[in-house]
């Protein structure tokens, strides 16, 4: 039984919905009507963009050209020879750096032997100038193409004799660079919107069209059984509402009937004298009480079913607004001014808002559990909006990194709370049958904003700061929080179960498991401090401090729930068919650890990219197979506390990681820099992966469920 | 004596910060006046029209401000002072300019020891070219006189002349040769000799040798050798007078040893060969202070009010003949930034 809800929740997690036909057949509407223009329109730009672009390099290239020229024969005329030229690379060095689309700057003698040059290495020009010395320059130069680049050369002259020639280079695919940039955008921003418009219309699906069938379907599949005691409560006055309240009445007619039938059948037995047709009027009755059932209180009963996928697109917009700021919050937090000097070091300001945060969600979601089995998902939402939404535009206010630290940790706070009353709603909505289904909406709505969320705010921030990005997150955050509040209160949220509150002291006898305690240690909680120490924190740093945009820093983090996304998918089947999820488990982490360190390996961006995809894959890997793991090696834990307390303990463990995480990685940038950081946390974690691996052979030796006779 | 000085100040002050917060509207007063009658200003000069004294004037040509100018040189010659003092209180002139420390301080007094029989005290005064305003006590503090007196500095703050020396080149010893008799040039080595510990040179000085309280000229040649042997690689020259008298021997003796030399005057550099300098041209200082006149004689704002500041504007010059025969060539970066003289003639070593 429980192993076919554990593989039922599988299988489920990858089934959106039942009216996927009509979904997809929906999104391929959206992909027809919306792609082509889009695609249309950009091509134009581009072409427009493209023949403007080239023929400005050469202008901008001439203007720079024409520039040294002048300067350099004003000193030549001054009696300076040409080879005498004094700080020549300073200068070059100064030009370049404000005009980053010239690759290199030179200065060749006339007969074409290089003098100066900075940006490119000799040997890729000199057989090319030697090659055409003696050829005499007009003032307009000469462009020629250089291997990769494009060369300018103009003639520098004294009193009408040509001294030197200066040469100015870019990049023969400069042009195409940024094209590829800015088709990346593009794309990129299609995409978000084809995933948001597939959220819109998933919710307007279900929440108008199958939710609603499926509740008939449910009544009519009752009514075939005989059971005629409820009817949908649909009150819309579309078509389907048209249809249901027609249903509707057709129900109440055989629900009149019925009770006519029941009057008559009640009156012929008192009126009449004969026992024998008494007698037979009763079994009459009694056959019809039995196969058919209408609700004892004289009429149908109201069906209103709550549907798990209600909260999807709510949810959805709530993440992504929480995710907006992913992309630069340690950036953020650098640029706001810090307190100086004391115990708090400038790295481990900067790291400082996303370990409270993280910590706010630590001690949010632990009481917020407790808080929901009491008063209901509706309540726990609305009490966790406040915190949501001051933390949230309190932070775009602040004015420092200890001030925004503080709302960050608000925010946590209300992050644990809507998306703990988010989870239970789902799980109260949904029986075993159909949960798996429900807790699949709700993690792929938390990916996929986290895709959406993470490249956005990039783009945002780029346009309008950092400050008002978390005010459009504002808006967002209540723009969800109107939907949910709308939502919760169509349906009464029932009587509150009250749901035996476990005491703690018996759950921490848990960690006499070693299994558990060992999975906790060296598996989740390293997870999550790469999570945040690495991916939320260095890698902004890194990439920001390498000259990246903050759109192009979000393309590269994306590529983390892209990734994470594509391989939990595969990785929960292969788990299934090979049941080898504590391996899996291993595997990731060791993954993870080893993508990070590859910044031994390379320099520049190419490590973080390794890195970010690494730990993606490493997280898809191992993130389901490690809660899958839980039933089998917490059997009795499980048993005698339920499994959702056990896996909430996991979860609150594996926060401290959270914590823990951006202050190690603070701590070690103050000593050894941001390459040290990213090697130190890499060690750390590829270490404690290791551990757990060794470990992890030993986990199916021994008996399995080794303490089962111990079950009271 | 501190608190006298406080007292003067804010009863100065009493009197006259109501009258700059409520400046006589200048609209309504200047063009009735200009066509009439011009300001008159009586200019006692030290060493004949120079340049400070041609921006001083054009600043008025440029902005169109009529003015009579009553121009009076001592030609170095102190005695003739107190004359100028008695015939410009006998003009009535509305202004006085006043050019050199020696000038200001006869004729304007100390802010310690001012004499209404001795000094110009009623008519406002601005002054140039005073090296040390408030080491030669004519203002206690740049920011104001305290007094019916405004003026200009002219000399390059001493950092910045050595951050201009250094991105010529980087220097590990700087010579100096000085007359000992000077307090400025006492005072530029201590300095010197402060921002070498910062900036990572040594500095060698050599006074040259005094007769009979009098500087020798002929020393001046050896004192530079000497520096040559030291082992010295670049030569200050400080704003001292009688080097500035005797620049052609001392920035010659220079180029014979092929030391560079920097200046911290314009002279040197401009009209002699020193290689190259750091200065507030004088015509720029000329300009700033007609400004200040300006603002004193038509916008009716008082001379406590105006602080004593140089031009905003550094002017690098560099000597090119001398840095032909030196073959030191300036830096690309320094040169684009510096105005060159050069009479395309080569010098003689």
């Amino acid at each position: 039984m429980k192993s076919n809800a554990l593989t039922g929740l599988r299988e489920g997690a990858m089934r959106l919905d039942s009216s996927r036909s009509l979904l997809i057949r929906l999104l391929m509407l959206a992909v027809l009507v919306l792609v082509p223009p889009m695609v249309i329109g950009s091509y134009r730009a581009l072409d427009n963009f493209k023949r403007g672009l080239g023929p400005e390099m050469d202008l901008k290239a001439a203007a720079i050209a024409r520039d040294l020229v002048a300067q350099l024969e004003r000193a030549v005329g001054f009696g300076i020879p040409v080879d005498k030229l004094v700080g020549v690379d300073e200068f070059f060095a100064q030009v370049l750096s404000a005009n980053p689309e010239i690759r290199y700057l030179g200065i060749t003698d006339a007969k074409g032997d290089i003098l100066f040059l900075r940006g490119a290495l000799s040997e890729q020009l000199n057989d090319a100038y030697r090659g055409r010395s003696g050829r005499a320059l007009d003032d307009s130069g000469l462009k020629a193409n250089i291997a990769d680049f494009v060369d300018l050369a103009l003639p520098v002259h004294v009193r009408d004799v040509p001294v030197a020639q200066v040469h100015v280079g870019f990049d023969q695919d400069y042009v195409a660079a940024q094209l590829f940039g800015i088709f990346y955008d593009i794309a990129v921003v299609l995409v978000v919107s084809l995933i948001i418009a597939f959220e819109v219309l998933l919710f307007v699906v279900v929440f108008n069209v199958s939710g609603p069938m499926k509740l008939v379907a449910e009544v009519v599949a009752h009514a075939r059984r005989g059971d005629f005691t409820r009817v949908p409560g649909i009150t819309s006055a579309d078509e389907v509402g048209h249809f249901v309240r027609i249903f509707n009445s057709a129900m109440r007619q055989v629900d009149g009937a019925y009770r006519g039938l029941m009057a008559y059948i009640d009156e012929v037995r008192s009126g009449h004298f004969d026992r024998e047709v008494a007698g037979q009027v009763s079994e009459i009755a009694d056959r019809v009480r039995f196969l058919f059932r209408f609700h004892p209180s004289g009429a149908p009963l109201v069906l209103r079913e709550k549907l798990s996928s209600d909260v999807r697109l709510p949810l959805f917009l709530f993440i992504f607004a929480e995710e907006l700021s992913r992309a630069f919050m340690p950036l953020y937090a650098q640029a706001l001014p810090s307190p100086a000097g004391w115990l708090l070091t400038p790295e481990l300001l900067i790291a400082l808002p996303i370990a409270v945060f993280m910590a706010g969600i630590a001690v949010g979601s632990l009481w917020a559990g407790a808080v929901t089995e009491r008063l209901g998902s509706r309540k726990v939402f609305q009490f966790g909006l406040a915190p949501a939404v001051l933390g949230c535009v309190m932070s775009g206010l602040a004015h420092g990194v200890i001030e925004l630290s503080l709302w960050r940790g608000i925010a946590g706070l209300g992050y644990a709370l809507v998306t703990v009353a988010c989870q239970s709603y789902i799980s109260k909505t949904t029986v075993d049958s159909n949960r798996a289904t429900g807790l699949g909406s709700y993690v792929g709505a938390v990916l996929t904003a986290a895709i959406c969320g993470t490249v956005a705010g990039g783009v945002l921030a780029e346009r309008i700061g950092f400050g008002p990005t978390f005010f459009v997150s504002t808006a967002l955050i209540l723009v969800s929080g109107w939907l949910l509040s709308h939502l919760l209160a169509v349906v009464d949220h029932g009587a509150p179960v009250a749901a035996p509150v476990p005491s703690g002291r018996p759950l921490l006898r848990i960690f006499a498991n070693w299994r558990f305690t060992v999975l906790v240690l060296f598996a989740a909680i390293p997870a999550k401090m790469a999570l945040t120490g690495y991916f939320f924190f260095l890698v902004p740093l890194t990439l920001w401090n390498s000259d990246h945009s903050l759109a192009e820093l979000a393309r590269i983090m994306v590529l983390y729930p892209l990734v994470m996304l594509a391989v939990s998918s595969q990785s929960t089947r292969l788990a299934d068919q090979m049941g080898w999820r504590i391996g899996q488990v291993a595997l990731g982490g060791l993954i993870g650890g080893a993508g990070i360190l590859s910044m031994l390996a390379f320099d520049g961006t190419l490590p973080l990219v390794i890195g970010i995809v690494c730990l993606g894959v490493s997280h898809g890997m191992s993130a389901s197979p490690q809660l899958a793991a839980i039933p089998d090696i917490c059997w009795i834990e499980c048993n005698r506390h339920g499994r959702t307390q056990v896996l909430a303990l996991l979860r609150t463990l594996e926060r401290v990681g959270s914590v823990i995480g951006p202050l190690l990685a603070a701590a070690f940038l103050l000593h050894w820099g941001v390459k040290g950081a990213v090697i130190g946390l890499g060690a750390v974690v590829l270490a404690m992966a290791a551990i757990f691996a060794m470990v992890a052979g030993a986990y199916g030796s021994g008996p399995h469920l080794e303490t089962e006779e111990d079950v009271p | 004596m501190i608190m006298r000085r406080l007292l003067l100040g804010a009863v100065l002050s009493a009197v006259l910060v109501p009258a700059a917060l409520v400046p006589a509207p200048a609209w309504a007063e200047s063009p009735a006046r200009s066509p009439a009658k011009p300001y008159r200003i009586y200019m006692a000069l030290w060493r004949g029209w120079e340049d400070a004294a041609q921006g001083f004037k054009d600043y008025f040509t440029n902005q169109n401000i009529p003015v009579e100018l009553i121009i009076r040189d001592a030609g170095q010659d102190r005695a003739k002072l107190p004359e100028f003092v008695a015939e410009a209180k006998q003009l009535g002139v509305d202004l006085v300019f006043t050019w050199g420390t020696t000038v200001t301080v006869d004729m304007l007094g100390t802010y310690d020891k001012v004499d209404p029989a001795k000094h110009i005290t009623d008519i406002p005064a601005v002054f140039a070219i005073v090296s040390q305003p408030v080491g030669a006590k004519v203002v206690p503090d740049l920011a104001s006189s305290g007094r019916n007196i405004a003026g200009t500095s002219y000399l390059v703050p001493m950092d910045t002349q050595v951050n201009l020396l250094q991105s010529y080149r980087p220097v590990r010893k700087l010579g100096m040769v000085y007359n000992p008799l000077e307090k400025n040039s006492l005072v530029a080595a201590d300095e010197l000799r402060e921002l070498g510990r910062k900036n990572g040179y040594e500095l060698a000085v050599a006074p040259v040798d005094v007769v009979d309280g009098k500087p020798v000229v002929e020393s001046i040649a050896r004192k530079v050798r000497d520096l040559k042997q030291d082992g010295v690689d670049f030569l200050y020259i400080p704003p001292d007078t009688f080097l500035n008298v005797n620049r052609d021997v001392l920035t010659g003796a220079a180029l014979a040893e092929k030391m560079p030399s920097f200046a911290a005057a314009e002279n040197p550099v401009l009209s002699s060969k020193a290689m190259f300098g750091g200065v507030y041209r004088y015509y720029t200082v000329g300009q700033l202070t007609a400004y200040k006149a300006e603002q004193i004689l038509v916008h009716k704002k008082a001379p406590a009010d105006l602080p004593i500041d140089p031009p905003r504007r550094l002017s690098i010059i560099i000597n090119m003949p001398v840095v032909r025969a030196l073959e030191f060539y300036p830096p690309m970066g320094l040169l684009s930034l510096a105005e060159v003289v050069d009479n395309g003639a080569e010098v003689r070593q």
